[in-house]
């Protein structure tokens, strides 16, 4: 990865054991001092530089290399992501702006992203529309509708030059309730494919006619919601890229969504803790349990593996789906078949000291979210569609 | 053995799971969490007005036979009281129930209820057991307290095999529910234009975790036999089926998760209790790999009894 990369790693972990504390489980716990944790972490990476490292220096970046932001994703999915939801901020939504965004919405919302000050959130999913995404039903209904009948008065004006209200339902919106953006797709028109005549539209979540629910889950406390959505005013500033066409921007946020979080990171650091955090009583364990520990090791290194093929062809712009596909199937089962081992140390662990508790804590919130890793940003079996269907095309 | 179980066992079962559902069904875990302490006074008197503190499971096939019965009822509904535990107290100790622990860390799901447990380890030592005050809510612990023990006698080994074979029952009504959770959320559910159930990569991981649970079930109907008529294979043939019902645990599980998509993590589905609730079941007293290398302790080189364990 070079020397750069491993002075960086080097760095951060210095500053996560200095300002994350030992047992730190990430931003949403039912104690809001680790949201203020991470908030206070934003803004230490921010002076220094290294939340938005990997953007261009016009944008408020460092242009640094695809490994030194692999290296923060890395240590930073590691210790429990500690710049809590701002992650989505930096992996994806500012990306797509620099890319969709006119000067005036770069103007707006990169700078807040850099210093670590906003929290985005993503309305895409809805109740009926999970898998098949494109089926989606909040719509944005022109304002001028209301006062001009379809197809009469002959004027050059376009659909939405006035603004558009928007209505309708998204669910398991993560981090809806911190959130001061959302990144909102809605239907502005229907094309002959359901895929068209989708927009993404960035509207602050104070706006009125926006209601936030928390959803109860077993992942733990606020993370996901449901936003209800009721005639809420849009304007064409709030338009990202072009109207009716927001479905390309869909697809290159998913992608990036992807292989933006560094599963194999966490994975990896809990099961090297493991022998440790169990001390005398690592002996104690099966000899088939330590077989499979070791197992899980080596399918850390190989999903590691499969992240740097993708982002070595990605620094080439040479990227497809389908090599995001067969990382994430990867990573995603990585996540959860190593829970299932760590989650039969973590009873042991227990009596092995505060070390071994804070253990067993950290590995049933490992858990906990590994259940969910093969459905969140898409499910898994829309990834081996995918897969299975380039395989057979190239035979 | 009997594939089937007899009609009276398989009606009691019935019974059993219709007079939970009266009482609460999906709701009795819900309040059990809210209210630990009330699990005893909701739940308990519905199992007595069932008679199951009159049955004798050690000594009666017809009787072990309905316990069993009983247990897969409770696990429909994940239901949060130790009924395997309590049907399995041994004769002759003066006890509620019995619990098979490991050392060194012997805990079990019997948080705040005020009950005289013995334990006993799968290799037969038996102790009067204590449960430690709870340090975190059920939501976390899924009311697994962790135990003092002050040992008895090594007299156990039988009841260590009925202690659990029993809960494997339990656990197996909690995998009946996840696959009906399962088959009913993909024939409702519609994506792409159709039910997820038209899907074939649906149907397929829909048939993997029945296979599991189907197998499960056959196994614990010969777990259940060998304890009255093969008492010593009972407690390989215990072991064995324990490690069947974990491995069908995770698949089961696994896919029932997956095919709900998010809507399986919400507590609006029963599916994210039911997944919560199983896990003390699942990794106590012994989680896979222990309950394998127990297994393999057990069996030496002589194997598990079957078509040809006399040829060598
Ligand atoms: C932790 C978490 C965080 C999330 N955060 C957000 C967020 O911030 N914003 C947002 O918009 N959304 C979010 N989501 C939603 C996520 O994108 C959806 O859950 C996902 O797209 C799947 O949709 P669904 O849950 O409706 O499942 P469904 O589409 O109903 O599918 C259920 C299951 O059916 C199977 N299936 C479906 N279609 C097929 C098929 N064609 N072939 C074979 N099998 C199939 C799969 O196993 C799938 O898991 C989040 C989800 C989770 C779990």
């Amino acid at each position: 990865m070079g020397e750069g990369a491993t002075a960086l790693r080097g760095q951060l972990r210095t500053m996560v054991g200095e300002h994350i504390p030992a047992d730190f489980l990430g931003a949403f716990t039912e104690d809001p001092a680790d949201l203020e944790i991470a908030q206070r972490f934003c803004g230490l990476l921010a002076d220094r530089g290294l939340l938005c490292l990997a953007w261009p220096e016009e944008f408020g970046g460092r242009s640094a290399s695809v490994w030194e932001q692999t290296v923060v994703r890395e240590e930073m999915w590691a210790h429990h992501e500690p710049r809590g939801a701002q992650y989505m901020g930096i992996n994806w939504v500012g990306p797509a702006i620099m890319r969709h965004g006119t000067p005036e919405q770069q103007r707006r919302h990169l700078p807040p992203i850099t210093r670590g000050e906003v929290i985005w959130c993503q309305g895409f999913s809805e109740p009926d529309a999970g898998s098949d995404l494109a089926s989606l039903r909040t719509a944005a209904r022109p304002v001028e509708a209301d006062v001009q009948p379809d197809g009469e008065g002959g004027t050059a004006r376009q659909a939405g030059d006035g603004g558009w209200l928007v209505s309708g339902q998204k669910i398991w919106t993560s981090y809806a309730t911190m959130a001061q953006w959302c990144f909102l797709l809605a239907r502005t028109s229907r094309g002959a494919r359901k895929q068209q005549g989708l927009t993404i539209f960035l509207v602050p979540m104070s706006r009125a006619g926006i209601e936030v629910r928390p959803i109860r889950c077993m992942i733990g406390p606020h993370h996901l919601n449901e936003v209800f959505l009721d005639e809420v005013r849009v304007g064409p500033a709030d338009v990202l890229g072009t109207v009716d066409d927001g479905w390309k921007v869909v697809q290159e946020v998913l992608a990036f969504e992807r292989v933006g979080i560094a599963r194999y990171a966490r994975c990896e650091r809990l099961l090297q803790a493991a022998p440790s955090a169990l001390g005398d009583r690592w002996d104690d364990l099966p000899a088939e349990l330590r077989g499979r520990w070791a197992g899980m090791l080596v399918h850390c290194r190989r999903a590691r593996l499969l992240a740097y093929r993708v982002l070595a062809l990605q620094s080439q712009g040479r990227v497809s789906p389908v090599d995001t596909a067969a990382y994430r199937i990867a990573v995603t089962k990585l996540d959860q078949d190593s829970a299932e081992v760590l989650m039969e140390m973590a009873g042991l662990a227990r009596l092995a000291g505060a070390g071994g508790r804070r253990f067993s804590r950290a590995v049933q919130d490992h858990w906990r979210y590994a259940q969910a890793s093969t459905v969140a940003s898409g499910s898994i079996e829309m990834q081996r569609i995918l897969l299975a269907r380039a395989l057979l095309a190239a035979s | 053995m009997n594939i089937e179980l007899s009609r009276e066992a398989t009606e009691y079962g019935r019974q059993a799971r219709r007079a939970l559902e009266a009482a609460g069904g999906d709701r009795l875990v819900q309040l059990a969490e809210e209210e630990p302490e009330r699990r005893e006074k909701v739940v308990a008197p519905v199992l007595a007005g069932l008679g199951a503190w009159e049955l004798n499971p050690c000594g009666d096939a017809g009787e072990l036979e309905a316990a069993a019965a009983l247990c897969r009822s409770a696990g429909y509904w994940a239901l949060p009281y130790p009924v395997a535990e309590r049907l399995s107290r041994p004769a002759g100790l003066d006890a509620d129930g019995l619990l098979v622990v490991a050392a060194p860390a012997p805990s079990a799901p019997v948080a705040d209820l005020d009950l005289r447990w013995v334990a006993v380890t799968v290799s037969g030592e038996r102790s009067r057991a204590v449960t430690l005050p709870q340090t975190s809510p059920p939501r976390h612990s899924a009311f697994v307290a962790e135990l003092e023990l002050s040992p008895v006698d090594g007299d156990g080994a039988a009841d260590a095999a009925l202690g659990l074979v029993l809960p494997c029952w339990t656990l197996l009504g909690m995998l009946d529910r996840a696959i009906d959770l399962t088959r009913a959320h993909v024939t409702v559910r519609t994506q792409f234009g159709q039910p997820l159930a038209a899907f074939q990569g649906v149907q397929f991981q829909l048939t993997d975790a029945e296979v599991e649970r189907s197998g499960v079930e056959m196994l614990a109907r010969y777990a259940l036999w060998s304890l009255l008529a093969s008492p010593a294979d009972a407690l390989a043939d215990a072991l064995a089926l324990r490690l069947a019902a974990l491995e069908a645990a995770q698949t089961v599980f696994r896919v029932a998760h997956q095919l709900h998509g998010a809507t399986g993590f919400c507590d609006e589905t029963f599916l994210s209790w039911l997944s919560r609730y199983s896990q003390p079941l699942r990794r106590l007293p012994l989680g896979l790999s222990a309950t394998r290398e127990q297994l393999g302790r057990q069996l030496g080189r002589r194997g598990l009894t079957g078509l040809f364990s006399e040829a060598r």
